[in-house]
């Protein structure tokens, strides 16, 4: 069954689909965009019941192979040691990050320049810029003016606070005289278009009930959806296909009832996320492409980058408040993040802390850490505990190589009977003694600031949030997929918009670079839509 | 081992062993602030996660036919009915026979001791979710606290 042809066809209604879908919508061009997942419920997000805390293991965890709903597809990455975290619906993976919301700095986009690795990207931090104070109006972005770690940028609302948790860990940081400052957060902490201020409730990483947190359902997307764009829900596609052109002609996926359908259009975007953009892309071949829709290059899929992520807690003797305010939004510290090669590695991190673990969280935590223990020891052990945890993540930059990808799963299929990506990656020596390093330093600091105890995970095993890299753009056909915006060397109609397309990872939460990428690549493809294809 | 299968239902005795083991995961505080989670009823907590959960209805069952077995070995009324010390000799005897049991009980129950409004009173937290009334969090000072980090970056 063939749906009328639409002029640009998006797929995927996450942080980048969003975007571009509002960017584009002002050329009044006829715009589809067509969703695997449904609009959530934010009525029906845990925060509101009793259960909250479990639910973030079953059906608000972040993995889809845990998860399981029916909108999910299977992610096999039994061959890494970090398992891929992602969300399908209205909204993307936006509607359970933790809207930690840094930007790159201007030194993430020139690393081959600055330290002799990986490769410059095929543009600047200048270029994006206004593109970033775009995306921070749209989302709604509260920070703190004056962070010496970046140039000036906007920040429409004030920081979330830090609570007593967070002051504590500062004057961790003051005490070693370390670069720290409130966390860029994509959380209202003020009433915002028509969203209700942050009520420092915590479980962010569950979906935000009060509406506080910007996800893109209820940021782009009602906006796009009022200037005309069309949002289709509960469609997955199987393909793009390519006509005798060589040009994309459009796609075909399954509708909610499962039904096989063809929808047809002059432009095709890719916004499935670092994982799910190489899927789509692998499950696309024809004579034209036998290895895979625009991959002449065989780069489609390689140097997969997560961030390989570090855990640390401290202990502490007093209560801290840590159930109160955002989960994963409090205070960032740059110090360590750009390279200095007596430290043994290149490049750097960030450490970004966290709140304090709830109840349940602390039962089970101390279970996994073997301190709080089942029978007549067990009040003294959890009480010891409770509420007198800070942690903190530390994200280091991965390197982009080509052995860390993403492939077709042989066997595993999602339900309509699509071939499933396998993850095969290795976490590199550069990343091992980096996160070595952040361990010892975020000791360091939690002690600095009176933790009694320290106990540190890393890498984190749980921490495939950002999935980069795997369709690279560039200048060169050759080694790359996409040109400096977004457009694929080999299709001419074809634009990749996610994280896929990140050259380098840098050592911050990739989802602003994304958006703003995403809204720069829009300007791009208005400004030049009378030769789009040339 | 006995065969047991997951609709196999919990009986009434069961029930009563299951709190008894519960209470001895969780006990009661020597204060009284904190009830045990059998006294709490967290079996029909847990219960109610077997309905669900096929994997802990069998590995429950199992554990409490274990438990039943050393009960009539030792030639007692029932698990209950033990001092306590026969009690724990008991469940850590089944560390090596059912070693699933302790450690998957365990998890359940403090999943659901952890978020009963009692115990959260018990932790001096308002017994609520955290949503819809959230939690006031005074703003910082942040120009003092903030003051080093400057000056820093003024050098």
């Amino acid at each position: 069954m063939a749906d009328a042809p639409v002029d640009v066809l998006i797929i995927g209604a996450g942080a980048s689909g969003a975007a571009l879908a509002w960017s584009l919508a002002d050329t009044r061009m006829n715009i589809l965009c067509l969703e695997q997942g449904d609009w959530m419920d934010p009525e029906k997000y845990p925060a509101a019941g009793r259960d909250w805390e479990i639910r973030g293991f079953g059906d608000f965890s972040v993995s889809p192979n845990t998860r399981g709903r029916p909108e999910d597809y299977p992610v096999n990455d039994s061959d890494s040691p970090i398992a891929a975290s992602m969300f399908n619906a209205v909204g993307g993976s936006t509607i359970l990050y933790a809207a930690h919301f840094p930007r790159f700095r201007p030194s993430d986009f020139k690393v081959k320049t600055l330290d002799g690795i990986a490769d410059d990207w095929p543009l600047d931090y200048e270029r994006l810029a206004p593109y970033y104070d775009e995306n921070a109006r749209m989302m709604g972005v509260a920070g703190l003016a004056g962070d010496p770690a970046y140039p000036p940028k906007a920040l429409p609302l004030p920081p979330v606070p830090l609570g007593k948790l967070g002051e504590t860990l500062a004057g961790g940081f003051n005490k070693l005289g370390w670069h720290w400052w409130p966390s860029d957060s994509a959380i209202a902490t003020q009433d915002y278009e028509g969203r209700a201020a942050c009520i420092n409730a915590g479980p962010c990483l569950t979906g935000c009930a009060q509406g506080a947190k910007a996800s893109t359902d209820i940021t782009y997307w009602p906006v796009a959806i009022r200037r005309g764009v069309t949002l289709k829900t509960r469609c997955r596609v199987r393909e793009i296909t390519v006509g005798p052109d060589g040009l994309a002609d459009g796609v075909v996926y399954y509708d909610a009832d499962g039904a096989e359908r063809k929808q047809r259009a002059e432009v095709v975007v890719l916004a499935c996320n670092g994982i799910g953009t190489p899927r789509l892309l692998l499950n696309s071949r024809s004579k034209r492409f036998p290895e895979g829709l625009a991959n002449r290059s065989g780069m489609v899929g390689q140097n997969l980058m997560f961030h390989p992520y570090a855990m640390v807690t401290g202990l502490f003797e007093d209560r801290l408040e840590g159930y109160k305010g955002p989960m994963g939004c409090c205070l960032m510290s740059q110090e360590f993040y750009e390279t200095d090669r007596t430290r043994g590695f290149v490049r750097g991190y960030s450490i970004e802390t966290l709140r304090g673990l709830p109840p349940v969280s602390t039962a089970l935590w101390g279970m996994t850490q073997g301190r709080i223990p089942w029978g007549a020891e067990h009040r003294r052990a959890y009480d010891a505990i409770f509420d007198r945890t800070a942690g903190m993540v530390i994200i280091c930059e991965d390197l982009p190589e080509g052995h860390n990808r993403v492939t077709l799963d042989p066997e595993l299929v999602d339900t309509d009977g699509i071939p499933a990506p396998k993850v095969t990656y290795r976490l590199s020596e550069n990343s091992t003694r980096m996160l070595a390093h952040a361990v010892a330093r975020g000791k360091e600091v939690l002690e600095a600031a009176g933790a009694t105890e320290t106990f540190a995970e890393a890498p984190l095993p749980i921490a495939g949030w950002h999935l980069m890299g795997t369709a690279r753009m560039g200048t060169d056909p050759a080694t790359s997929v996409v040109n400096e915006w977004g457009r694929a060397h080999d299709v001419k109609n074809l634009f990749i918009i996610d994280g896929s397309i990140f050259v380098t990872a840098a050592g911050v939460n990739p989802t602003n670079t994304i958006q703003a990428l995403a809204l720069y690549i829009g300007d791009m493809i208005k400004k030049n839509l009378a030769n789009l294809f040339d | 081992m006995s065969a047991t299968t997951t609709t196999q239902p919990i009986s009434a005795a069961q029930v009563r062993t299951l709190a008894s083991v519960l209470d001895e995961i969780v006990p009661p505080s020597d204060d009284a602030r904190f009830p045990g989670a059998g006294a709490l009823g967290l079996a029909a907590y847990v219960e109610q996660t077997m309905a669900h959960t096929p994997d802990l209805h069998q590995m429950t069952m199992q554990g409490l036919a274990a438990l039943d077995r050393l009960v009539q070995a030792k030639g007692a009324e029932s698990f209950t009915a033990l001092c306590r010390a026969d009690r724990l000799a008991m469940l850590h005897a089944l560390t090596t026979t059912e070693p699933a049991f302790l450690p998957t009980l365990t998890f359940h129950t403090y999943v659901g001791y952890y978020q009963h409004e009692r115990v959260l009173e018990a932790l001096h937290l308002d017994p609520r979710p955290p949503y819809p009334k959230g939690f006031e969090m005074p703003p910082s000072d942040l120009t003092t606290l903030l003051a080093p980090v400057r000056r820093r970056a003024e050098r």
